[in-house]
């Protein structure tokens, strides 16, 4: 699909396109199409947004590369991810080991340039008096250790780069 | 009265204790780790102290940077909050001989109290109901014939033990012998030590507890109980005064045995008595928690009372504010929890930023909150950021105005339970009262979120598309007459 | 402006006549252009999906801005050569929108021959080059060519418009301040290595994408050197080492989306501003276009007809309304775009010339574009108006379109036919973009015309010798020279040899020329000024 947008959204990925402009606004969502049209703020960060004739109250705000979205009384949680990132990804698979939630380094048991085999324990991590393991989801072996002892970290962040498959 | 106050805590509990503290004309003092510089707590305070610690909640626990703080600053008072060193009785100590009034019990008691075993056994002398249990003491079969006298069901632990691990469930005598076989070889295996003890096993408990105070001397007054059952793993999430469907002869009974126990220990100030509530109508002492507790707003709001207030009128030594009979509940109160966490990825903390914050403005609706907009919520503190409390002529009055208010209460930018808040006020079963410690993991689908319409999930895929600049960009910055042209080939 | 008043019955027998023609024209027409964009043979297919590659179609439609247009040239270019192996000449061009901004793309078709350049590729690329020069448009490549056709090498390799006029033209539009961006998605050999060397920016896919003067072969001829295409000039070396390409990407996607990401940085261009209205659809029904173009070359129909289908609102001004009515001029809107038309309504006369040169010269002072609708047999002949100096006529009105400043436009509706193709602004005559429908003929003069004037040569040779006349010789060289013309006068001959910037069905045309004026904003006006006008 040309020029699509990527979203995350309950765990799958959807597209939004741009069908029309004018006469009226048609986007497009996994190739279904919509009326849409966007009224003016309602105040400083509601918006009022109609789609296929439903109109919702929308707050939106960014946190790194999701959105919250409070629409029709709930609020979600969108991940977006720019075309360039969203096609690097595509290709790389899990060459990096990203953190689940956010919390601290206990201890780290590779280090770079070691090889691993799918399922050892590389680090264990700590939030909220769990301790989790992060383990190898493939032999491979370890390009980088992006944190240290007793570091703290965010969802999402960066623990282990593993060099990329051949 | 005192002239000033130190309160060692953050978040809602020291905004929620110092609005009351500068309502009666005190001076207030509060600490802070480098964390928490931008935190409401901090602005409200006339004085705030910055603590030095590597972690930030280590700050709040560094009893000798509180105490200089506090004498520096010569605060006459100091109020430690929940959590955190509130229930520390060498800090309540260290405090008091300071020369520090410390707004809360006095230091025996609390290290009483703070010993389960201990504070059960006190519990058990004072006459008030404990859950029976028996540990082994000669041989198994005594200890069969033993258990079996607890009373089925029961549980068979572990001493030595925890995390469910060397615990068994034992609902009739014929599965007794074996159940205890098996446990003491799993205690064996898991903890090196064989013992285990039966105690009486309570299904689908309910969490009560009553809310006291007391002048120290002996004399205590109750302020009705609160229902705490609404717990995932053992947190509380929602909570309210009165108890749903509970006997007045029960309540009274309840309320009775709490005023006796803490009369015993001639408890001082506010503290709160736990009970588990068996269906069958017989209740046991939990424990009791020496201190102020996150759900008070509920007992305030239905008996009319700020308790804060007369924690400070308790400490300065002005008695108890109010005779028993004074005090009487009017309506219903509920209080929701609200925690930054993640309800579709097994409520893992979460962090992000409060980046749109808008309180409701529903009648009858109290938000006791420790963030303000824009706020940066980090991983270094506890996930809960407030607490909705909401009042109503009777339970379904409190339950709407709660509904009404969640719809209104919009926290973006980090996700929250607000939804999920929502859908349990929302179930039937809340709304009929048949309430018990399980009732989350019982309706535990229902209270999933539910599944999002098709059409809904365009409209959010079109509002988060609608977000993005770079989208916008594409939707409105085609120059005409491309725009009108549209999708065309030749 | 007051609207075009249509005299067309719709119900009428002649209109029901055209326009089951025309419509099996354009269904011919249709059938032709999806087998030369779509059908390959299936081993070809298939190789291209082994690599990982996407069709060049595929390609072009993620990179232009979703619920965009895209303008495509010359579709059929080759139509009539190669034996039909290299439809659309092996390569894609065209003007779309990427990122808001008007670009024109050239894209290799490796599923034809590995995208080799045969003679009429070159000249369809160098078309395009020129296109984007004319209208400061910058430019797109898609990469992915196997280089030159070597068995006609030299048809494409040695002269002054073939193949190293793209890399002048690339060197030129740098010159001229206009962007360039490659896309590299398989090799660029020779002087395909050129292409991202000469672009500002270039973006090359890593395992498929290449750049080198002398592919693997030739190096192992020349010096015995063995190394694969990767070693050779792949992305990790021309990334890394060499600095001939700028980003690397994983897969196409990738490199689409960093081209992308790489237009949202250039500015926004300026464009001249061309006086515009709002947009108003025709009133009358373009589809009335196919029943209203005779089914006979030599019949002739009303051109504001046509005029009242493409224009906004069908509203025209006509000037000079009652003199040279065998030219009609006037001004109309297009997409909101005020434009010039002259549309032709018969032979050219001494007063039609002299209108269309008067006119073109309004237009010009107006900064008015100028739209040629043309359906030409060509200027009147005869002594009487010889007499009158229709060469003269003629002249002028060459010499006022030559001299205009503002951007030119034509479309061969019809009949395009000696002199008046000139006079009308053909190819010679620098139009920014030339379309022709698909029952449009071109020639020197109609093909009965010549053929008669061939037959009439013959005869008088044949008596000049002295030699007997045979009817049946005559006969037949009147009918091979009727072929042999129609042959190379037919729409599809013109745009297999690129004579034309491709083939429209005429329900299309407004659209064409929206985009088409649209694109030619981006240049500024030339510098004025006329020649001599013979008077």
């Amino acid at each position: 699909m040309s020029g699509a947008f990527s979203f995350t959204l309950d765990g799958n990925e959807h597209a939004v396109s741009v069908s029309a402009r004018q006469p009226e606004l048609v986007l497009s969502v996994d190739g279904v199409e919509h009326q849409v049209s966007e009224a003016g703020a309602l105040s400083e960060q509601c918006v009022l947004l109609t789609v296929d004739g439903r109109s919702y109250q929308v707050w939106r705000t960014w946190e790194a590369d999701r959105m919250h979205i409070r629409i029709g009384g709930r609020s979600f949680s969108v991940g977006y991810e720019d075309a360039i990132s969203a096609a690097q990804h595509q290709a790389g698979g899990d060459d990096v080991l990203l953190a689940d939630m956010p919390g601290v380094v206990v201890n780290v048991q590779c280090e770079a340039g070691a090889n691993i085999s799918a399922g050892d324990t590389l680090m264990v991590i700590e939030s909220m008096k769990m301790q989790i393991n992060i383990v190898a989801p493939r032999d491979g072996s370890v390009e980088l250790i992006h944190v240290s002892t007793n570091d703290t970290f965010d969802k999402g962040a960066e623990l282990i780069s593993l060099h990329a498959e051949d | 009265m005192f002239e000033s106050i130190l309160v060692a805590n953050r978040g809602e509990i020291a905004c929620r204790v110092m609005r009351t503290a500068t309502a009666m004309g005190l001076r207030t003092i509060t600490v802070f780790h480098h964390a928490d510089r931008h935190a409401p707590h901090v602005a409200l305070a006339d004085l705030a102290v910055e603590l030095h610690a590597d972690v930030p909640t280590a700050a709040y626990l560094d009893v000798e940077q509180i105490l200089a703080a506090a004498r520096a600053h010569e605060a006459q008072c100091l109020h430690p909050g929940y959590g955190f060193l509130s229930e520390n009785a060498a800090f309540a100590e260290a405090v008091e001989q300071a020369g520090i009034a410390f707004v809360g019990p006095q230091s025996d008691v609390i290290r009483l109290m703070g010993d389960k075993i201990h504070s059960r056994e006190f519990a058990v002398k004072a006459g008030v109901p404990v859950a029976p249990s028996v540990t082994q003491s000669g041989s198994v079969e005594q200890f069969v014939e033993d258990a079996a006298q607890i009373g089925f069901p029961l549980l068979i632990k572990a001493s030595a033990g925890g995390g469910g691990k060397g615990m068994s469930i034992v609902r009739n005598a014929a599965e007794l012998p074996d159940a205890i076989r098996t446990a003491t070889g799993e205690a064996e295996r898991y903890f090196a030590d064989g013992r285990v003890y039966a105690e009486r096993y309570i299904d689908r408990p309910r969490h009560i507890e009553v809310q006291v105070v007391g002048d120290g001397k002996g004399e205590v007054r109750h302020l009705f109980e609160r229902e705490c059952s609404v717990q995932r793993r053992f947190q509380k999430i929602i909570e309210e005064s009165p108890a749903p469907q509970l006997a007045p002869a029960l309540r009274d009974e309840i309320c009775a045995a709490a005023v006796n126990l803490a009369a015993s220990a001639n408890y001082r100030n506010a503290g709160t008595v736990e009970f588990i509530l068996d269906p069958s109508g017989d209740f046991f002492f939990l424990e009791m928690n020496t201190r102020l507790q996150v759900e008070h707003p509920v007992t305030e709001m239905v008996c009319g009372v700020d308790l804060v207030e007369a924690q400070l009128r308790v400490a300065a030594g002005e008695g108890l504010p109010w005779a028993q009979a004074d005090i009487t509940q009017n309506g219903h109160a509920i209080e929701c929890r609200i925690c930054c966490e993640e309800p579709d990825n097994d409520f893992r903390p979460a962090t992000g930023a409060a980046q749109i914050l808008r309180l409701p403005e529903t009648e009858g609706a109290r938000f006791d909150g420790g963030i303000r907009e824009g706020q940066i919520i980090s991983a270094a503190f506890d996930s809960m950021v407030g607490k909705l409390i909401c009042h109503g002529d009777d339970r379904n009055g409190a339950i709407d105005a709660s509904l009404a208010a969640l719809d209104e209460l919009i926290l973006l930018g980090v996700s929250n339970n607000i939804d999920y808040l929502g859908a349990i006020l929302g179930h039937d079963a809340f709304r009929e009262g048949v309430l018990h410690t399980g009732f989350i993991t019982e309706h535990a689908e229902d209270l999933a979120p539910a599944e999002i319409d098709e059409t809904d999930r365009a409209a959010i895929l079109i509002a988060a598309a609608l977000g993005v600049d770079d989208f916008r960009s594409l939707v409105f910055d085609t120059p005409e007459p491309y725009a009108s042209i549209g999708g065309w080939r030749n | 402006m007051a609207r075009i008043q249509s005299h067309i019955q719709t119900n009428s027998s002649e209109f029901r006549q055209y326009y089951a023609h025309n419509r099996k024209l354009v269904e011919e027409f249709r059938a032709k252009q999806d087998a030369a964009r779509f059908q390959r043979p299936q081993k070809d297919l298939d190789r291209l999906a082994g690599h990982g590659k996407m069709m060049p179609r595929e390609r072009i439609d993620k990179l232009l801005d979703p619920g965009t247009p895209f303008l495509e040239f010359s579709s059929l270019a080759a139509n009539m050569a190669y034996d039909g192996d290299a439809p659309s000449a092996g390569c894609i061009t065209g003007i779309g929108m990427v990122q808001g901004r008007e670009v024109m793309l050239h894209a290799n078709d490796s599923s034809i021959k590995g995208g080799a350049w045969y003679p009429l590729t070159v000249k369809k690329i160098v078309r395009c080059l020129d296109v984007a020069i004319e209208n400061r448009l910058p430019v797109i490549h898609l990469c992915d060519s196997a280089g030159g056709f070597l068995p006609l090498q030299s048809e494409l390799f040695p002269d002054k418009y073939m193949a190293g006029r793209m890399f002048r033209n690339q060197a030129m539009l740098s010159k001229m301040g206009v962007k360039q961006l490659a896309l590299i998605f398989g090799h660029g050999t020779a002087g395909g290595a050129y292409i991202p060397a000469l672009s500002d920016y270039s973006v090359i896919v890593r395992g498929t994408g290449a750049v080198f003067l002398g592919g693997p072969p030739l190096v192992k001829a020349a010096t015995g050197e063995i190394v694969t295409a990767d070693e050779l000039g792949g992305a990790d070396l021309h990334t890394q080492i060499s600095g001939t390409c700028d980003y690397p990407a994983s897969s196409e996607d990738e490199a689409i989306a960093i081209g992308r990401e790489i237009v949202s940085q250039w500015e926004q261009p300026t464009k001249w501003s061309l006086q515009r209205d709002p947009i108003e659809a025709p009133y009358y029904d373009p589809d009335d276009l196919y029943g209203i173009i005779p089914d006979d070359i030599k019949r002739a129909f009303d051109m504001r007809e046509v005029i009242a289908r493409i224009v906004d609102g069908s509203r025209f001004h006509e000037y000079q309304p009652a003199y040279g009515t065998t030219l009609i001029c006037g001004y109309a809107n297009i997409w909101g775009f005020k434009i010039g038309i002259l549309a032709n309504n018969g032979v050219l006369f001494n007063d039609s010339a002299l209108k269309g040169a008067h006119f073109i010269e309004l237009c010009n002072q107006n900064n008015t574009p100028i739209l040629f609708l043309q359906n030409i047999t060509g200027y009147m002949v005869g002594r009487e108006y010889e007499a009158k100096g229709i060469s003269k006529d003629g002249a002028k009105m060459i010499m006022a379109q030559v001299g205009s400043h503002v951007p030119k436009f034509t479309v061969m509706c019809h009949g395009s036919f000696g002199a008046g193709n000139y006079g009308m602004c053909g190819r010679a005559y620098d139009g920014r973009m030339l379309f022709s429908w698909p029952n449009s003929q071109i020639g020197i003069m109609g093909g009965e015309q010549a053929a008669k004037t061939l037959t009439e040569v013959k005869l008088r040779q044949l008596e000049r010798r002295g030699e007997a006349v045979d009817q049946a010789n005559l006969d037949g060289v009147y009918d091979e020279t009727l072929e042999a013309f129609k042959h190379q006068m037919s729409a599809y001959y013109a745009t297999s040899e690129v004579w034309d910037d491709g083939m429209l069905d005429p329900v299309d045309t407004r659209n064409a020329l929206g985009m088409s004026i649209s694109a030619s904003l981006n240049a500024p006006l030339d510098d004025k000024g006329y020649g001599i006008f013979r008077f």
